[in-house]
C-alpha cells in the first residue's frame, strides 16, 4: 500500500516535472509580464499617495536604470549590422516613443493622484491598444477584423461605464 | 467629466501613439536598441521635468520605494514581453495574453488597498480587459474587413 503510494507520488512528481518542461518558455515569459504590470498598477497608486506626478516620473526613471545600463551592455556586446538611414530613423522612433510613453506615464500618474482608484484607471488605459488600432488602419493602412471592430466598440462601451 | 478620468484618456491616447511609432522603430532595427533609446528617452523627459516642471520634494520613504518599483516592474514588464515574442509565442497570442494585466491591478487594489467598485465600474473594468484582449488579436488575412 505504501509502495504503491510511493509510486503513484514519484509518478505525480515526474509528470509535473514533464507538466513543467512542456510549459512554453514564451508562455512563462507572458506570465511574468502580467505579474510585473498588474503590479506596476499598484504601487503606481501607493506612490501617488505621497507626492506629485513629476517626482513619481523621476522616481520612475531612477528604477528603470539599472535595467538601461543592463540592455546597453547586451546592444554593445550584441552589435547588429543596422546601418545608416535605416538606424538614425529607427532610433528617432523609439526616442520618441519613449517621450510619448513617458508623457503618458505623468497623465496616468496625475490621474492617480486626481483620486482615480487603480482598479478603474488601470482597465482604462490598457485601452490604449485601441488607438495604435485607429492610427495603424490610418497611417499603416492595416486592415481590421471583424473581432477587433468588436474590441473597439467595447472599449467605447468600457471607457462609458467606467466613468459612471 | 473626472478629472481624473481625462489624464486617464490622455495616457491611452499618448500609450496608443507608441504603439505605431513602436512598430515603425522595430520595422528598422532591432528590439533591444528600440528599447535602449526609449529608456534614453525616458531618461530625456525626466531632464527636462527636472529644470521645467520644478517638482514638489515631500517624499515618504514607502512612496519613494513603490515610485522606483513601479520603473523597474514596468521596464522588466517591457523586456520580458519582448522576450515572451523572442521565444516563439505569436504576437497575437501573447498581446492578448498580457493585455490582461490590469486584472492583476483590479483585484491587488481591492485586496491591499481596500478599494470597493460598483457593479457599473465592474462591469466596465471586465468589458475594458475584454475590449484590451479581442483589439490585440491579429487579423487573419482571409478574414480582413
Amino acid at each position: 500500500m505504501l509502495g504503491a503510494q510511493m509510486g503513484t507520488r514519484s509518478e505525480q512528481r515526474e509528470n509535473q516535472i514533464v507538466r513543467k518542461r512542456k510549459m512554453p518558455r514564451w508562455l512563462l515569459w507572458s506570465l511574468v509580464t502580467i505579474v510585473l504590470w498588474g503590479a506596476w498598477g499598484l504601487v503606481s497608486k501607493v506612490a501617488s499617495g505621497g507626492m506629485d506626478a513629476y517626482v513619481n516620473q523621476l522616481l520612475y526613471t531612477a528604477g528603470l536604470a539599472p535595467l538601461l545600463v543592463f540592455v546597453a551592455w547586451t546592444v554593445h556586446r550584441h552589435s547588429t549590422q543596422e546601418k545608416g538611414e535605416h538606424r538614425s530613423m529607427g532610433v528617432f522612433w523609439a526616442f520618441l516613443t519613449g517621450i510619448l510613453g513617458g508623457v503618458g506615464n505623468l497623465f496616468f500618474f496625475q490621474a492617480m493622484v486626481a483620486g482615480g482608484k487603480a482598479s478603474v484607471v488601470a482597465p482604462v488605459t490598457a485601452l490604449f491598444p485601441m488607438i495604435t488600432v485607429l492610427l495603424a488602419l490610418i497611417f499603416l493602412n492595416e486592415r481590421l477584423g471583424r473581432v477587433q471592430w468588436l474590441g473597439l466598440a467595447l472599449a467605447f462601451v468600457a471607457i462609458y461605464l467606467l466613468s459612471a | 467629466m473626472h478629472l481624473w478620468l481625462g489624464f486617464a484618456v490622455a495616457a491611452l491616447v499618448l500609450w496608443g501613439v507608441t504603439g505605431v511609432t513602436q512598430k515603425l522603430s522595430t520595422n528598422r532595427i532591432s528590439s533591444e536598441r528600440s528599447f535602449l533609446w526609449f529608456c534614453w528617452a525616458m531618461v530625456a523627459l525626466s531632464v527636462a521635468v527636472l529644470v521645467v516642471a520644478r517638482p514638489h520634494w515631500g517624499l515618504g520613504t514607502l512612496a519613494v520605494a513603490c515610485s522606483m518599483a513601479g520603473g523597474a516592474l514596468n521596464g522588466l514588464g517591457a523586456w520580458t514581453s519582448f522576450r515572451a515574442l523572442e521565444s516563439g509565442g505569436k504576437a497575437s497570442i501573447v498581446i492578448s495574453l498580457i493585455s490582461l494585466y490590469p486584472l492583476l491591478t483590479v483585484v491587488l487594489a481591492v485586496l491591499l488597498l481596500g478599494e470597493r467598485l460598483t457593479w457599473t465600474q465592474t462591469a466596465g473594468a471586465v468589458i475594458a480587459i475584454a475590449a484590451a484582449i479581442l483589439l490585440s488579436i491579429e487579423a487573419p488575412q482571409n478574414a480582413e474587413m
